[in-house]
């Protein structure tokens, strides 16, 4: 599943005429779903009527060919509510919420806060978690028991502790429960997550390279263990790339592949020409350049 | 020669007498049972065996005892972290000259050294012997120093022993670095999994795996381990999905929760030294509750 940047003019602009060339080019190559705006389209540096008139134009150019899931979690809460209500209006297909920032909010109020988001619309819910970057909060296999029960539009989880453990207890309590639970790895962790139960991921590299996490998830679903490490090896590199300052990295490799989506709002910073100059030395020595379509 | 693939290695804990000395008789016993029941190596005393709480000389004792008991029937692998570097560097020519067949450390305790003199407390560790050189990362045990793939490849270049790393982060970027990384520099070089987790380790390349719930359930353990090695790794997610539940009723608890699990399934080591505390009478009867209405345990060894 590809969750897309988010294109920005050179005054930091919202670009949505590039954005509608990049959620085409994610449908035409093979995405089974489009997410936006997860944390690499820099969901924190727009305001809630830039992510309104964004997630509006991802439903209209993916005009049902695949499922669109919208990112909701904003710093407020409230901000939150509103952005789910209007996901539902545009006819989106899915919502996916963090756990809250900043806050460390205890178990009871994580569970208050999905169930009153969760119950305040009738779409699907995609819980996020991710621990690592949020102060240890997680979602636990308890809490997802407590929040199946619950809410019979929780539907997912993107998970993104990318930890043996957490993954598996989550994937042990909910598939037990909800056999169509949707487990989706938080990048390209595949290897590691399938064979527990996993649907798949969402993608950091995509854009980058959307044949080779297609094979990736084929070699996976195979069970031909061998070429899934090889594969997996290939884009926990590029993970390692682009996560420093992640998006920045991410969208100066988009540039190398022909598909420019601008700077990378402050605070985090745009990608420089020799961190550019880098990122394309990687990409050749792991024969992307040659094996991944350029241009739009 | 470093190629040192010691499969499925069982971790068991140290008993001790109700005046905290170390029970012997029962460590003869337990040791007996590892070796019965599907270890394919032992690693001794690792931080489940509370090596932290055991003296210089009863870790030495305790290494000696388990070699002859084993007879050799498995490889020993001997654990010889300290917070000193010489300490360890002794600890760990000691486990060499009385026959263990590898060693393995991790951080220091305590500590938490700069980048260089990490690398230098593992390359002396290291270099003090020449039979396989593991290194144990768990930094949930121990947060304030990371390892690394710099530092791997570093010992690597310096170390003609060093065999492998022992994984007990469970993050899958790391394990990934190691076994690729690694294996780049060394093709002999292993990725083991420190914990039962295995179907993702093995998944990323793992291929060996250290357990500590071997001693209540070493049928499921052995079996998750068998099906891991063939590579079938979505055959093996019920069994994973098993021992995942089995470690967290068992965890709650600590040291103190997996004595407990071993005392109900009939092999009795006592309590944790100090300051580990015994489970109180509530949590030991909750704990004896989840485990008789656990299932997978019911096909399980009872006694010793």
């Amino acid at each position: 599943m590809q969750s897309t940047v988010t294109p920005l003019k050179d005054d930091f602009g919202p670009d949505l005429a590039t954005f509608e060339k990049l959620v085409e080019f994610h449908v035409r190559t093979g995405a089974t779903a489009i997410a936006w705006p997860h944390h690499k389209a820099e969901s924190l540096n727009l305001t809630i009527a830039e992510r309104k008139r964004f997630a509006e134009v991802a439903v209209k150019v993916t005009a049902g060919r695949v499922p669109v899931s919208i990112h909701v979690s904003a710093l407020a809460v409230e901000d939150t509510m509103e952005l789910a209500r209007h996901a539902e209006q545009i006819g989106a297909d899915a919502i996916l919420a963090i756990t809250p920032y900043f806050w460390n909010p205890t178990t009871e109020a994580l569970y208050d806060y999905f169930v009153r988001l969760g119950t305040s619309i009738d779409l699907p819910l995609i819980a996020y978690n991710s621990p690592s970057y949020l102060s240890g909060v997680e979602i636990t296999g308890e809490l997802t028991r407590r929040l199946i029960e619950r809410l019979p539009n929780f539907v997912g989880m993107k998970e993104a502790s990318f930890d043996s453990e957490k993954f598996t207890e989550i994937a042990r309590v909910a598939l037990a429960m909800r056999p169509e639970f949707a487990l989706i790895a938080g990048v390209e962790w595949l290897a590691p997550s399938v064979p527990l139960g996993g649907a798949g991921s969402y993608s950091s590299a995509g854009a980058i390279c959307p044949n080779l996490c297609t094979h990736l998830y084929e070699a996976c679903v195979a069970g031909d263990w061998p070429t899934a490490r090889a594969l997996q090896y290939k884009l926990a590199r590029l993970w390692d790339l682009f996560r420093d300052q992640y998006p920045s990295s991410l969208k100066g490799g988009m540039v190398i592949m022909g598909r420019a989506v601008g700077p990378t709002r402050p605070p985090l910073p745009t990608a420089t020409a020799e961190r550019q100059a880098y990122i394309r030395t990687q990409l050749e020595e792991m024969g992307i350049l040659d094996t991944e379509p350029h241009g739009w | 020669m470093t190629k040192f693939i010691p499969g499925l290695v069982h971790t068991p804990v140290t008993p001790f007498k109700a005046d905290h000395a170390v029970d012997f008789d029962a460590y003869g016993r337990l040791i007996e049972f590892h070796v019965r029941h599907g270890a394919e190596a032992l690693a001794l005393a690792m931080h489940c065996g509370e090596s932290v709480s055991l003296s210089d000389a009863e870790q030495r004792t305790l290494l000696q005892f388990a070699l002859d008991k084993v007879g050799g029937r498995v490889p020993v692998i001997a654990h010889v972290s300290d917070s000193g570097t010489g300490i360890a560097v002794a600890r760990a020519r000691n486990a060499q000259d009385i026959g263990a067949a590898a060693i393995v450390a991790t951080t220091p305790y305590y500590w938490t050294p700069p980048p260089a003199m990490v690398l230098e407390h593992f390359a002396q560790i290291g270099a003090a012997v020449r039979i396989p050189f593991l290194i144990l990362y768990s930094p949930a045990e121990m947060p304030g120093t990371r390892i690394g793939t710099d530092l791997v490849l570093k010992l690597i270049s310096r170390l003609d022993n060093f065999a492998g790393v022992v994984d007990a982060s469970l993050d899958w970027q790391f394990m990934v670095n190691i076994a690729w990384t690694a294996q780049r520099a060394r093709p002999d070089f292993q990725m083991l999994s420190g914990t039962e987790y295995m179907v993702s380790a093995g998944a990323l390349g793992a291929t060996s795996m250290f357990s500590a719930l071997a001693g209540v359930a070493p049928r499921l353990v052995q079996r998750l381990h068998q099906r891991c090695r063939k590579e079938q790794y979505f055959e093996a997610r019920p069994d994973q999905e098993a021992i995942s539940a089995l470690r967290q009723i068992v965890k709650k608890g600590g040291f103190a929760g997996l004595k407990a699990a071993l005392r109900i399934m009939g092999r009795d080591c006592g309590v944790p030294r100090p300051p580990n505390a015994a489970l109180n009478a509530p949590a030991q009867t909750q704990v004896a509750a989840e485990l008789d209405a656990f299932a997978p345990l019911r096909d399980e060894p009872r006694g010793w």
